[in-house]
């Protein structure tokens, strides 16, 4: 088996940066679950896909060998600085950019120094990778690809670490209902901002924990029909694409990030 | 103190292909030129500037996205080296620049007075967008003049177009206050593209001008319309107009720094200057001046 874990995680760096703050506390604990099932999936390469990281023009797939430094968001400077401490698995990643061409994307690798990586993926990769010990190979959300893009270019990965014999785990990073508050609030009041998204979110969590890619893909159509969801959840699309199939998930969290919806799902296998 | 005042406004848009196209010493990647009509639209830009003699330059970006509330630049000094996300083989520029801090803190709490949210970013490691620098750096490529930062607050993808200009409207009141009561001379710069379509795929070299052409023969009769109408002084057709141009051309000038500038200068009913238009990856550029110290000036030799 090529795919030996699978996880979605929220790319907020709020419950990286305030652990403290009672309404991220079970966000920041469910991080700390994945990353001992991430562990115990003795995993070659971590499969990395984050809303955060746009592109528009090609592909881009991360191809920096190391990449290290510090990065604050646009948005919650005030809370601290994110350390950076990123290695890619650049013979995955060529593969994946050589593979792009096949299913008729084109694609090119970024390898440089200071590049921007997206705070998603920085607070991911700290929560469930400190120190940058599993390689990454970390695809960036074209914004004009759709769903069905999204997942044949995971699936894609997929195949190529089979090629190279490796074992894969899979992060989708990214939130659920994407309706936050746009004025200052007391963080330790954070809520989900609108009840209907609260309970469009649980819904689709229940799906995912109940259900197989079917159904779950079923409940996110309805799900991305009635809520303002984080990137249509491309994030799930990238996940569905690179397991194929799952038999339910365990829900270790789920809270608001300054009234956005967050969960830390673990997929079974 | 004299009063402070708008001298002038550029829309001033940003691609970073300009700067790669360029050449400077700041920007690793290296070309064989490219978009030189856009890139000589500028170097007719910054000889306007110079003239105009601002004591501090202020930029809204649409690359620095807010979600909650408008931010202003509020560290005296920044530098490091920008890589584009999106076009990092083509930007990877170190910047060093200057901020009006005191200017900044006005702009900040005049708009949170009028009831807008506000905030200063005060933390020294913070990344500049290279939204901000490309335009700074095509507009004043010296870098010897001060400048005010503000983002783009989400408010026009959030809520809804109508919501977004009324925000970026009491913004512009709010920094021509503070500017008034600063005693500075002040040029502003809406950093952003017209008609957004753009192609999907990059050619092989960036800068083959074969490859360069409007995406969207509607996105470019919008830029047209409204250029022409900019042209001719009519703002208030302009504005009149605006939400359909964001719909039917992908503007981005939906992401408030058009409409910005055009509420602090007063939305001046005199011709705008269109230095030059062109495309990059097939979205519309216009460099246009408003000059509103010259157009005084013509005014009281009339009177």
């Amino acid at each position: 088996m090529t795919v030996v874990s699978a996880f979605l995680v929220p790319g907020s760096p709020l419950p990286y940066l305030r652990q403290d703050n009672p309404p991220w506390q079970p966000l920041a604990a469910g991080y700390e679950k994945v990353r001992d099932a991430l562990q115990a999936s003795k995993p070659d390469a971590l499969l990395i896909y984050s809303t955060q990281w746009f592109a528009v023009l090609d592909q881009l797939w991360q191809a920096r060998p190391h990449l290290t430094g510090e990065h604050v968001d646009e948005n919650w400077y005030e809370y601290g600085d994110l350390t950076i401490d990123l290695r890619s698995d650049t013979d995955l990643v060529d593969a994946c950019i050589a593979g792009c061409a096949d299913i008729g994307i084109r694609a090119k690798g970024v390898n440089y120094d200071h590049f921007p990586v997206d705070t998603g993926t920085i607070v991911a990769n700290n929560f469930v990778n400190p120190g940058g010990k599993i390689p990454l190979v970390i695809a960036a959300n074209n914004l004009y690809h759709g769903p069905g893009e999204t997942e044949k270019l995971a699936a894609m990965a997929v195949e190529q670490a089979d090629k190279q014999g490796k074992r894969l785990a899979v992060l989708a990073i990214g939130g659920l209902s994407a309706a936050y508050f746009d004025e200052e609030i007391d963080i330790a009041d954070d809520r989900i901002r609108h009840d209907a998204d609260d309970a469009a979110n649980r819904q689709l969590l229940d799906a995912l924990a109940n259900g197989d890619r079917r159904s779950a893909s079923e409940a996110l159509g309805r799900f991305n029909e009635g809520t303002k969801a984080d990137m249509g959840m491309k994030h799930l699309s990238w996940l569905f694409g690179a397991t194929g199939d799952f038999k339910g998930a365990r829900v270790h969290a789920y809270g608001p990030t300054y009234g956005a919806g967050a969960a830390v799902v673990e997929f079974n296998l | 103190m004299s009063q402070g005042k708008i001298v002038g406004g550029f829309v001033a848009p940003h691609p970073p292909h300009l700067v790669y196209g360029e050449n400077p010493p700041q920007n690793e990647a290296r070309s064989e030129g490219g978009w030189e009509p856009l890139r000589w639209a500028y170097e007719r830009a910054r000889k306007s500037l110079e003239e105009m003699k601002p004591d501090v330059l202020l930029v809204h970006s649409p690359h620095w996205q807010t979600l909650v509330g408008h931010h202003f630049l509020g560290v005296p000094h920044l530098e490091g080296k920008s890589v584009d996300p999106i076009f990092s083989n083509l930007f990877r520029y170190k910047f060093s620049l200057d901020v009006d801090v005191e200017l900044a803190e006005a702009c900040c709490q005049e708009a949170a007075a009028m009831g807008l949210t506000t905030k200063m970013m005060r933390n020294p490691k913070f990344r500049v967008d290279y939204g901000t620098i490309t335009t700074l750096h095509m507009i004043r490529p010296q870098w010897d003049i001060p400048i005010v930062g503000i983002s783009a607050n989400n408010s026009p993808y959030y809520l809804s177009v109508d919501e977004g200009v009324e925000q970026m409207d009491t913004l512009g009141v709010a920094t021509r206050k503070a500017i008034e009561k600063s005693g500075k001379r002040a040029v502003l710069l809406a950093s952003n593209t017209f008609s957004h379509w753009h192609f999907h795929e990059e050619p092989d070299v960036p800068e083959d001008m074969s490859r360069e052409h409007p995406q969207s023969y509607e996105g470019y009769k919008w830029d047209m319309k409204m250029i022409e109408l900019m042209r001719q002084g009519n703002l208030k057709e302009v504005m009149r107009l605006f939400p359909e141009w964001v719909e039917e051309a992908f503007a981005e000038v939906k992401s408030g720094a058009f409409p910005w500038m055009l509420s602090a200068m007063g939305y001046p009913e005199i011709p705008a200057e269109l230095h030059g238009y062109g495309t990059v990856i097939g979205t519309g550029n216009a460099v246009m001046e408003w000059n509103l110290e010259k157009a005084e000036a013509r005014d009281a030799a009339v009177a």
